[in-house]
């Protein structure tokens, strides 16, 4: 029973792991960087919809929908700021990803000095109410966000496969220059790229302030690195990677605290991501980009 | 927004004057960006300004050197722990306000830094306070593992140190004669807490289980040895302790394995985000045994803000009690209220006392400069402190190991505030 209730609460963790995931998989997919402020726009996202809800009174879906709509806007401004310039002057390969890092601690700077450092929280409706299952036990905001969390990743399998911009964007997460040639605009498939991939760290930063109640300008910090070690556990660029990748890193954290000590936890995390890389360097899945499956 | 003007300029250091105190301020960054977020910094009356302000620096090099009495002060007011340095900071202003007067030895001027609650930082800060801005004397660091880091550098450099609020035992007394805390150690502050928290309840606790974060300096000793050693002196049995790590905010694992192990009691040692999570997680899981938190919670609102009604009940010991009827104590929550918007928490009452008692020091016993005979006297009047009247603890004796020695006060949540538990 015990270990039951310790597999949920992996899975209530790692599904939020893998929303955030899924945005630097969608963006490596399809530029081949790593966009290390990604955590930063997840933590913009939570206050953006701690905004919506204690400026606007809105509900979970509004405040949802706010910080998708914010963050993507912010991950398109990103773009023009921080990499379309560097990428027009054929800068180095590491200059986005310092440019990257740039505007992560300009974002945590900006954000402390306009809300302060410390936590602060949803107001405590927001916790949702508590659903027992014989010992188990769950809150609905836990399941409002698992199910959130497999909509969008639903959502995000079926705009790559289907429409028009989510075959521009496998296509050109395949190889640019050929994109290219076919008549796509790399440069629109881009900057969407870079809003859907925003709009979903948004989200999910809002979700994470719902869960835990602890939305803070460095809430991104840490995410920004798991988002990258979850990444590499599921194959770069797979969206299905990061998605298994998530759950997986949320697991391990949870049976490491409820079995050994909160001191092993980062340890048996990172070594799990060494063990994959040299059992299966490529990832859980394959799949080189988003494109692949 | 608080008023601040900035002005210019004196080789390294910059002088911001924020709310009509005069602060130095080392870092050209910080000194610009406080010039222009300046209300009163307008394109046109900022350069005016600016123009005054370097016609002052000038006149300010032309007067001698050391006319006043100089002290550092170290707090966080930035990363995980600023909520402390925040309440420190309303303190200082406060408290500026009224004594920043020494008489015959000119004024009292901090120099403060923030040490974003980082040892490395409190090592770097307490070197340049004593080596470039050539301080008296040093208030601070916040955080044990700061303190435990910085002390040393001091003792070394033969300047005195007292922080206002660490609370880990032995980390004065390895640094002696020139380091001191105004606080109370954790291992007098957990027996008496324990033994009032045991006597409390209906149904007799035998046996806990003891949270601790294990990152934090002053909750991991505290967790690791100082208070299950409290609890084998009351015949409380530690069924198992349980780590997490500061910065953590999922704490489902940790609860559930505590929930399979029943236990009577709870106990947290713990800062206050933390300590606020964990409580929230515990009463969510449904665990309803009566819980005591270690002093390192600070008596901070903050933590009733995080836990929400989970808080109601928790019993903590602190050594500020903001609802004491003595005048002082009374004036000094108004006042602070009045300047700051925020009721003082522990941490605020910890640096106003210690901010009065360095005033003492350098007063009573004519300090005027930087000398060592000027720092030798600060040591001795803090080594030999017994029974002086500070405006908020009342009488503080500090002890042959340089702690803090007084009876804590213990508060329980009850309809979201801190009340006496008497």
């Amino acid at each position: 029973m015990v270990f039951l209730q310790q597999l949920i609460n992996g899975v209530m963790l790692g599904s939020t792991y893998a929303l955030v995931a899924i945005g630097y998989s969608l963006i490596f997919g399809v530029l081949r960087l790593l966009h290390f402020a990604h955590g930063e726009v997840f933590m913009v996202g939570a206050f953006i919809g701690l905004g919506a809800v204690v400026y606007l009174h809105a509900g979970p879906l509004v405040a949802l929908l706010c910080a998708a709509v914010g963050c993507a806007v912010l991950g398109i401004v990103i773009e023009f700021v921080a990499f379309r310039p560097i990428r027009r002057r054929n800068g180095s390969l590491l200059a986005p990803i310092v440019s990257s890092l740039g505007v992560g601690l300009l974002l945590q700077e900006v954000a402390t000095n306009l809300f302060g450092a410390e936590q602060t929280r949803f107001p405590p409706q927001f916790e949702g109410e508590m659903i027992r299952l014989g010992g188990l036990f769950v809150t609905s905001t836990q399941l409002f966000i698992l199910g959130t969390s497999f909509v969008l990743m639903l959502a995000v399998h079926l705009f790559v496969s289907y429409t028009k911009y989510g075959m521009a964007m496998r296509a050109s997460a395949e190889s640019t220059d050929v994109a290219r040639l076919l008549g796509i605009n790399v440069d629109t498939v881009i900057v969407l790229t870079f809003a859907f991939a925003s709009a979903l760290g948004g989200i999910a930063g809002v979700l994470v302030g719902f869960a835990f109640s602890a939305i803070s300008p460095f809430m991104g910090v840490s995410m920004s690195v798991k988002g990258v070690a979850i990444m590499l556990i599921g194959g770069l660029g797979s969206i299905y990677g990061a998605m298994v990748g998530g759950l997986i890193l949320g697991i391990v954290e949870v049976m490491t605290v409820g079995y050994l000590a909160s001191s092993y936890r980062d340890a048996f995390s990172f070594a799990l991501l060494i063990i994959m890389l040299l059992v299966r360097p490529q990832g859980l899945f394959s799949g080189a980009s988003a494109a692949k499956r | 927004m608080r008023k601040r003007r900035t002005v210019v300029v004196n080789r390294n250091v910059f002088i911001v004057i924020h709310n009509n105190e005069v602060f130095a301020i080392d870092n050209v960054f910080v000194a610009a960006v406080a010039f222009l977020t300046s209300r009163d910094t307008g394109i046109g009356v900022g350069m005016r300004k600016t123009m005054i302000a370097i016609g002052l620096s000038a006149v300010a090099m032309a007067t001698p050197a050391y006319a006043d009495v100089q002290i550092g002060v170290l707090m966080p007011t930035s990363g995980f722990a600023a909520g402390f340095g925040l309440e420190e900071q309303g303190s200082i202003d406060l408290f500026m306000k009224s004594y920043a007067d020494l008489g015959p030895a000119g004024k009292l001027k901090l120099v403060i830094y923030d040490t974003r609650g980082e040892p490395a930082q409190a090592i770097s800060l307490t070197k340049k306070l004593i080596d470039s801005d050539k301080v008296t004397a040093i208030i601070g660091p916040y955080l044990s593992g700061e303190s435990e880091a910085a002390f040393p550098v001091a003792n070394r450099a033969a300047t005195p140190i007292v922080t206002p609020s660490s609370a880990k035992p032995g980390i004065a007394a390895a640094n002696r004669p020139w380091a001191f805390r105004f606080s109370s150690t954790t291992d007098k502050t957990d027996k008496a807490l324990i033994e009032h928290w045991t006597k409390k309840q209906p149904k007799p606790i035998k046996n806990v289980v003891l949270f601790y974060d294990g990152k934090d300096a002053v909750s991991s000793s505290d967790g690791k040895t100082v208070m299950p050693a409290a609890l084998k002196a009351a015949n409380v049995n530690v069924l198992d302790a349980i780590s997490f790590q500061t910065g953590d905010v999922d704490f489902s694992a940790q609860v559930t394995r505590a929930k399979a192990l029943n236990p009577d009691g709870i106990v947290v040692t713990a800062l206050f985000t933390e300590a606020g999570h964990l409580v929230s997680e515990l009463r969510k899981q449904g665990m309803t045994q009566p819980i005591a938190a270690g002093v390192e919670l600070s008596l901070d609102h903050k933590f009733i803000e995080i836990a929400g009604k989970a808080s109601e009940g928790v019993l903590t010991a602190a050594e500020f009690n903001r609802d004491s009827p003595k005048p002082t104590v009374v004036q000094f929550v108004k006042d602070y209220e009045a300047a700051t918007h925020h009721l003082p928490g522990n941490s605020s009452a910890l640096m106003y006392d210690t901010l009065f008692l360095m005033r003492h020091c350098i007063m009573s016993i004519g300090v005027v400069g930087n000398s060592e005979a000027d720092k030798a006297k600060i040591r001795d009047c803090w080594a030999n402190m017994n029974g002086v009247e500070a405006p908020i603890a009342g009488a503080v004796t500090i002890n042959k190991d340089g702690d803090g020695v007084r009876q804590p006060n213990f508060l329980v949540v009850r309809d979201g505030k801190f009340v006496v538990d008497p």
